[in-house]
C-alpha cells in the first residue's frame, strides 16, 4: 500500500493530533455519578502529540483521562469540538472516509455478530471497506493460516471460545491491510492466556511494519510493548516522547506518579 | 456494492433463523382465525339460507344468472317484477327500507340491447337486513364481467350493517398485523445490533451512512413482507365468510383491479413502517427502550385508523397522512367502491415519506450523539 512508503507527504509521522478538545454534556444521571453540578465535563483539554511510522505508541493515563475519547476521535466515531488530527496526512474532520479506510480500529465495544463465521464476517467486512474480490480471498487465506484461525473458519461466532474470538475480531480489523492500527485498551478484562495472544498479534502486525497506536493504564504494557508513550492526565499530554526519554532513570510507574503528583498535588 | 453485501448479510441473518421466519407467518394465520370465527357468529356460519323476495323493475337475461347463483348459494328467492306485484317503484323501495322485501333491481330500457353502450342497473338493498346484504354483494360479484354501469344504494338507516361494521375494522387489523411483523424484525435488526456493539463495527469502516440505512430498510421490508402476505392471504381467505359468500363470489366482489391495488397499498406501508420503527430503534440505547417507544406508536397508530375508519366521508387530505392513507383507501376497496385516485396517491405518498426516513435513519447513523452518546 502506498501510504506505508516512507516519504508520503505526511513523512513519517502517521499520526498527528493538534490542540483536540472535546466537551461532553453531561445529563443529570452522570451528573450524579460524576459528583459534579456542573453540566459539562472537558475530556480532552488541547491535546497534541504525534506517532512514528513502524512504531507502537501508547496513550498512558488514568480513569476518565480521555484515552477513549482521543482513539475515538482518531478513528472519527467521534469529532472534536476544536483542534484536529491527521492519520497518514488526513484529517479527521475534513476526510473521515479516507481516515477510515486507512487505520484498523479495535476496541472491545466493537462486537462481531454471533450468527455468522469468522470466513463470512471477513468476506463481509472487506466488502464495507471496498476490498477486491481476489485480493481479499487472498488475504482470508494468509492472515486465517497466521493466526490459526482456519480450523474455526466455519465456526459460528458465538461457538468459539474467548481466547479464538478475540483472534477474529483482531484479524478482521485489519481486513483491509491498514497502515495504522487504533487499539483501546488491548489486554483490559482478558484472561493472561487471551492477553498474550493479544500482545503477540500486536509484535506480529509491528512485524508486518504497521504503525500502532493504543491506549492503557497499565505500566507494564506499556514497557513491554512500546516504543513511545504520552502520559495523559485530566484531558493534557503531561509527558510525551521515546519511552527512555520520558522515564529517564525511573522507572515508567514512578515517573507516572512523579508527574501525577506534580500536576494534581500530593492527593494520591 | 457495499449495498448489496449489506442487504444480503440481512438476508442471510434472517433466512439462516427459522423462529423468526414462523413469527412471520402467524399473522396471516391469526386474521384468518379471528375473522372466521367472527363471520360464523355474525352470520351463522356460511350456508345460511336465506329467503328473498326482490323486486324486478324493466327487463334483462341477466335475471335469470342472478337467479341461478343465489340458488346455487342455497338461496330461496322470489324474483317479482312490478307489474306481477302490482306495486310501483316507490313502495318498493318502501319495502326494501322497512325490510319487508330483500331488493329492487332496476334495468334501463333495452337493457341486454344496450349492454356496452351506456346500459345501467341499480341495486337497491339494505345492510340491515343480512339477506339483503348478501344477495346485493352476490350480485355485484355476479355482474362484475357485464359491461354496464351498476348503482348500489343501501336503504338501511344506519348507513352499514355488520358487514360494513367489519369492512371498517379490517384495514386497521391489516395495518397492526403488517406492523408487528415489521416490529418484530426492525427491532431485532436495528436496536439489536446498536445495543449489541455490531452496528458500531459497521460504522468505523468506510461505508455510506446512507448505504447502511438502505441496507437495513430494503431487505427488513422484503422480510416484513412475507408477514404481510401472510396477512393478506389471511384477509381474501376471510372475505367469503365476511361477506356470507361463497370464495370466489365474494373475490369477484373485491375484484381483481381491487386486490393489485390492496397489495399495492400494502406494498407501500410495510417500507415505511420498517423505516420508521428503524428510525426510533437508532435513537433508543437498548432493545427495550425502542420496543417501548414503537409499541406508543403501534397504539396511536391504532386509535387513528380506528378513528379513519368510523368517520364517514373523511375527505381528500386524509392521502397525506402517512398510514391513515391507507387505511381509507382500503376501506373503499373492501367496501367495494375502491377510489383509485386515492389509492395511487396513498402508494405514491407512503413510499415519498419512506425515501424522508431514509435520509433521517442516515443522518442518525452519522451523529455521535446519537450512536455513541452515554
Ligand atoms: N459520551 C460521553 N458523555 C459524557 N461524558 C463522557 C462521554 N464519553 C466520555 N465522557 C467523559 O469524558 C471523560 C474522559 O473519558 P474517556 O472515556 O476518554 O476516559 P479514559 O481515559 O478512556 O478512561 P478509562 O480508563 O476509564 O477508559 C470521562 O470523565 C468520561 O466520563
Ligand atoms: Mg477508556
Amino acid at each position: 500500500m502506498q501510504d506505508n512508503l516512507p516519504f508520503s507527504d505526511f513523512g513519517e509521522e502517521v499520526v498527528r493530533a493538534e490542540g483536540l478538545r472535546k466537551t461532553f454534556t453531561l445529563s443529570r444521571k452522570q451528573q450524579r455519578l460524576e459528583h459534579t453540578d456542573f453540566p459539562r465535563k472537558v475530556a480532552l483539554d488541547g491535546l497534541s502529540f504525534s506517532a512514528q511510522r513502524g512504531e507502537i505508541y501508547g496513550l498512558l493515563g488514568p480513569n476518565g483521562a480521555g484515552k477513549t475519547t482521543t482513539l475515538r476521535i482518531l478513528s472519527t466515531l467521534i469529532s472534536p469540538d476544536a483542534g484536529d488530527a491527521f492519520v497518514c496526512g488526513h484529517s479527521v474532520r475534513k476526510e473521515p472516509g479516507k481516515v477510515r479506510d486507512v487505520i484498523g480500529f479495535m476496541t472491545s465495544e466493537l462486537k462481531l455478530e454471533g450468527f455468522f463465521t469468522p470466513s463470512y464476517l471477513f468476506d463481509f467486512f472487506g466488502a464495507m471497506h471496498g476490498v477486491e474480490k481476489g485480493a481479499l480471498a487472498q488475504r482470508k487465506q494468509e492472515l486465517f493460516a497466521r493466526f490459526g484461525i482456519d480450523r474455526f473458519a466455519e465456526v459460528k461466532v458465538s461457538d468459539l471460545s474467548t481466547g479464538m474470538l478475540q483472534k477474529v475480531s483482531l484479524v478482521i480489523s485489519i481486513v483491509h491491510d491498514p497502515a495504522v492500527v487504533i487499539f483501546d485498551e488491548p489486554t483490559n478484562g482478558l484472561d493472561v492466556l487471551t492477553a498474550k495472544v493479544v500482545i503477540d498479534f500486536l509484535l506480529e502486525l509491528k512485524a508486518m511494519g504497521k504503525s500502532i497506536l493504543l491506549s492503557t493504564h497499565i505500566f507494564s504494557l506499556v514497557e513491554k510493548l512500546c516504543d513511545r508513550v504520552g502520559i495523559i492526565i485530566d484531558g493534557k499530554m503531561a509527558a510525551d516522547g521515546k519511552l527512555q526519554d520520558v522515564c529517564g532513570e525511573m522507572s515508567l510507574e514512578d515517573k507516572f506518579f512523579a508527574i501525577y503528583r506534580s500536576i494534581k498535588g500530593d492527593a494520591v | 456494492m457495499k449495498l448489496i453485501a449489506l442487504m444480503k448479510k440481512e438476508f442471510a441473518r434472517f433466512f439462516g433463523d427459522y423462529k423468526l421466519l414462523i413469527t412471520m407467518i402467524l399473522p396471516g394465520l391469526l386474521i384468518y382465525i379471528i375473522y372466521s370465527v367472527m363471520g360464523s357468529v355474525m352470520f351463522g356460519g356460511e350456508e345460511e339460507a336465506y329467503r328473498l323476495r326482490v323486486y324486478v323493475e324493466g327487463e334483462s337475461a341477466i335475471v335469470s344468472t342472478v337467479e341461478s347463483a343465489a340458488s346455487a348459494n342455497g338461496w330461496e328467492t322470489e324474483m317479482l317484477s312490478l307489474s306481477e306485484a302490482g306495486i310501483d317503484e316507490e313502495t318498493a323501495r318502501e319495502q326494501v327500507a322497512s325490510g319487508e322485501a330483500s331488493a329492487l333491481l332496476v334495468f334501463s330500457e333495452n337493457f341486454d340491447a344496450s349492454l356496452g353502450k351506456g346500459a345501467a342497473a341499480e341495486i337497491v338493498y339494505n345492510a340491515d337486513d343480512d339477506g339483503s346484504a348478501a344477495f346485493a354483494s352476490l350480485v355485484n360479484a355476479a355482474l362484475q364481467s357485464f359491461s354496464f354501469t351498476l348503482t348500489v344504494s343501501d336503504l338501511s338507516g344506519s348507513g352499514g350493517g355488520a358487514q360494513m361494521v367489519m369492512a371498517g375494522i379490517l384495514p386497521m387489523l391489516i395495518v397492526i398485523f403488517v406492523f408487528s411483523s415489521c416490529m418484530s424484525v426492525t427491532l431485532e435488526s436495528v436496536a439489536g445490533e446498536k445495543e449489541r456493539g455490531t452496528l458500531a463495527t459497521i460504522l468505523v469502516t468506510s461505508v455510506r451512512r446512507s448505504d447502511i440505512a438502505l441496507g437495513k430498510v430494503l431487505p427488513l421490508s422484503c422480510v416484513s413482507l412475507i408477514g404481510a402476505a401472510s396477512s393478506f392471504l389471511g384477509v381474501v381467505l376471510s372475505l367469503p365468510t365476511l361477506m356470507g359468500v361463497s370464495l370466489d363470489v365474494a373475490a369477484a366482489g373485491v375484484g381483481a383491479a381491487g386486490y393489485v391495488l390492496l397489495f399495492l397499498l400494502i406494498l407501500s406501508f410495510v417500507p415505511l413502517i420498517v423505516a420508521a420503527i428503524a428510525a426510533v430503534s437508532a435513537l433508543s440505547r437498548s432493545v427495550k427502550e425502542a420496543s417501548g417507544y414503537t409499541s406508543v406508536l403501534m397504539i396511536l397508530m391504532m386509535v387513528l385508523s380506528l378513528v379513519t375508519a368510523f368517520l364517514p366521508d373523511i375527505g381528500g387530505w386524509v392521502v397525506a397522512v402517512p398510514i391513515l392513507n391507507a387505511v381509507a383507501a382500503m376501506q373503499g376497496i373492501l367496501t367495494g367502491a375502491p377510489v383509485v385516485w386515492m389509492c395511487l396517491v396513498s402508494v405514491a405518498v407512503n413510499l415519498a415519506y419512506t425515501a424522508v426516513l431514509i435520509a433521517v435513519i442516515a443522518r442518525l447513523l452519522s451523529s455521535e450523539r446519537v450512536m455513541f452518546g452515554k
